[in-house]
């Protein structure tokens, strides 16, 4: 902008102020473009909004910002023209209200930089300029109530709200963590003392505060928890726009369905879930559905519909990526993956669409068109199994494809598995568990050097616990349990002494001078102090692709 | 810019817009009003708090639209209540209409500032505003 301006130095906070609300007006017009398309011709939103145009009016005007100005005034006019006139509810005007504000967005965005987009501006009030006159009818504008405040009264939904720096939320976790740990430890001494001292009144008594503290730490953690969680829209409300000019670049029709954004997730969860999510959705805009003619001729609608769901289970939050173009091609991912020296662990569809996900499978760039996926799927899923998630895909041709993702409510404390290898204990995630199974005398055996044993039915292959993590050469008990793991379709088996328990465990970070070792995610603290490893499940997985 | 006889004073700013609160933070530390007192409020509610709390102030620049009581609604209440009817109101608008500006001026509103207005302007307000004010004072 210009640096002689009275109010030049102002610009970052024109930025902070003005970017908001132009999203706010963006979300709003594609929420109208939606409905209008499904028949609904209601303009509602336009009287609140038009409020808010006139801010964005204001504040670059008095900032010198001509093209936001301009532009701005260009929409509040066309909205005024779109509240008045139920005439003027048409396609051509609220594409020009959807591009107007993904404008005035940009134009925001690059606010602090030299004056520019002065001529995309005013092409565009051009437009919108010829529009109205097209438009123009005998009908008497109405007079919009600019009153905001009638929509938020006194003490309505923001009372008693506060925001808290998020890192205080962490601090308050991992002080929990620190109690939870001294919990276990009071558990523990409490059983050793019982089962010295038998029953008492004071054993009694003890028995009752520590039956009674386990359920009131559970109750603090769903509380803490609680203060935690965001809606996942905070992360789907990107995808309107994303989709819309994507499909407009491709020159395809698409209709995004979002349902669930009410569903919460731990905001260091959803941090991370953005980056794959975008992966998926502009995959399947690009990849998945076909073009216009092809749809056509297939006997499909000319416009495709992309779904993305989140439905809330118990400890889970599950999101599925779905839509209904071509599907994946089975025979060629087979054909490709043979060519890679990859098989899967059957010819089901299933399984050979599941390859899709293996490392260095979808960066093979030709694979991309002829799979009807992009590449860097493969990033996506490690993505996703590093939040100790699970990533799945259900295909069928011409029919579509369905990518379903399911991540934990939470990375702070996980539910787990305590078992035994070699004197040490580990920690393995329940999400990760399909199975314990005893083993029987001569169930194992060994092809090409790997352990393999059958479990329901088929042959999966198991990793000896000892040898996986260091500790084999010093083997002093017999393996007798093999612990199915699970990632996606893919299942191996890990060999361990003992099972010990189920138990609820902190997670603290490995150092990073640690490196970050294939087959451990992290570490937490025992009852009785001992440090043990959380194995990463996924990883361990993955590894017999590798092997 | 014209040199301005604008003498610094005592203001209250009431706008739901942070960034017009800084800008007028920057108009009224430069020139003729530098050193003048200020006072913010984000809405019109907050804003009669103010204005009930300072009956020395000079002026008051109030937004016309705002939430939780609008510019007018601020007029209308101030004139039924009489509150300190010896301190200049402005009503801040962008482009407002003629019949805008009635409804303004019969609620009790002394002058106008349009946006998008520079620090001048609101310099030459001010002068005027204290010359009227002078005879009584």
């Amino acid at each position: 902008m210009d640096n002689d301006h009275a109010f030049a130095e102002l610009i970052q906070e024109y930025i902070a102020e003005s970017l908001p609300l132009a999203e706010a007006v963006s979300d709003a017009f594609l929420a109208l473009e939606r409905r209008w398309q499904e028949g609904d011709a209601a303009a509602g939103e336009v009287v609140e909004l038009k409020g808010t145009l006139h801010t964005l009016k204001g504040n670059s005007a008095m900032m010198g910002l001509r093209p936001m100005q301009v532009v701005a005034h260009a929409l509040e006019d066309l909205a005024a023209r779109v509240a008045a006139d139920e005439r003027a509810r048409t396609e051509a005007e609220s594409a020009l209200l959807v591009e107007g504000a993904g404008l005035l967005i940009d134009l925001i965005g690059a606010a602090a930089d030299a004056q520019s987009g002065s001529g995309e501006a005013e092409e565009f009030v051009a437009r919108v300029r010829r529009r109205l006159e097209a438009d123009a009818a005998p009908a008497v504008p109405l007079r919009l109530e600019r009153r905001r405040a009638e929509r938020r009264p006194d003490g309505a939904p923001d009372a008693g709200t506060v925001r808290v720096d998020f890192r205080r939320l962490d601090t308050l976790l991992e002080i929990f963590g620190e109690a939870m740990i001294e919990q276990s430890a009071l558990t523990e001494v409490y059983r050793r003392l019982a089962a010295r001292i038998g029953s008492s009144a004071e054993v009694t008594d003890l028995d009752r505060v520590v039956v009674s503290l386990r359920a009131t730490m559970k109750r603090l953690e769903s509380a803490l928890m609680q203060t935690r969680l965001l809606p996942i829209s905070t992360v789907f409300n990107r995808f309107p726009r994303a989709v819309r000019d994507l499909a407009r670049d491709e020159q395809k029709q698409v209709r995004l369905v979002i349902e669930g954004g009410d569903t919460l997730l731990d905001k260091t969860i959803l941090d991370r879930l953005g980056e794959p999510l975008v992966h998926l959705v502009s995959n399947a805009v690009v990849h998945g559905v076909e073009s216009e003619a092809e749809r056509l001729r297939a006997g499909k609608p000319a416009e495709a519909v992309l779904s993305l769901r989140a439905t809330a289970l118990a400890d889970r939050v599950v999101i599925s990526v779905s839509d209904d173009g071509r599907g994946l091609e089975t025979e060629r991912i087979l054909a490709k993956a043979r060519a890679l020296g990859l098989e899967p662990a059957s010819p089901t569809p299933a399984d050979v669409h599941g390859l899709i996900f293996v490392p260095g499978f979808s960066t093979a760039e030709q694979v991309s068109h002829v799979a009807g996926r992009g590449v860097g799927l493969d990033a996506a899923a490690a993505a996703i199994h590093d939040l100790g998630g699970g990533i799945e895909v259900a295909s069928e041709a011409g029919r579509g494809t369905r990518f379903t993702l399911s991540v934990p409510l939470t990375l702070a404390i996980v539910r787990s598995l305590i078992v035994e290898v070699d004197r040490e204990r580990y920690a393995v995630p329940l999400s990760h568990v399909a199975e314990t199974v005893r083993v029987e005398p001569g169930a194992l055996h060994e092809i090409n050097r790997q352990g393999v044993v059958m479990w329901r039915g088929s042959a999966i292959h198991v990793a000896d616990g000892g040898r996986l993590l260091g500790t084999g050469t010093t083997r002093t008990a017999p393996r007798n349990y093999f612990v199915v793991l699970f990632a996606g379709p893919r299942h191996r088996g890990l060999l361990v002494d003992r099972l010990v328990g189920h138990q609820d465990v902190v997670v603290k970070g490995l150092d990073p001078t640690l490196g970050r070792p294939d087959v451990v995610s992290g570490a937490t603290i025992l009852g009785d102090g001992r440090v043990a490893c959380i194995l990463d499940a996924a990883g361990i997985v993955a590894q017999r692709e590798a092997a | 810019m014209t040199l301005s006889t604008a003498r610094p004073g005592t203001f209250l700013v009431v706008d739901d817009s942070a960034l017009h609160h800084q800008m007028y933070r920057l108009i009224f530390s430069k020139g003729s009003l530098a050193g003048s007192t200020l006072y913010h409020a984000m809405n019109g509610r907050e804003g009669y708090a103010l204005l009930a709390a300072h009956p020395e102030l000079t002026v008051v620049l109030l937004d016309l639209n705002m939430p939780e009581m609008n510019g007018l609604e601020f007029l209308a209440r101030r004139q039924a209540e009489k509150l300190h009817p010896h301190i200049p109101i402005v009503l801040v608008t962008t482009e407002s209409t003629p019949d805008d500006e009635a409804r303004g001026r019969t609620a009790g509103a002394w002058d106008y500032l349009r946006k998008p207005f520079q620090p001048a302007d609101v310099a030459r307000l001010v002068e005027r505003l204290q010359a009227e004010r002078a005879p009584a004072a």
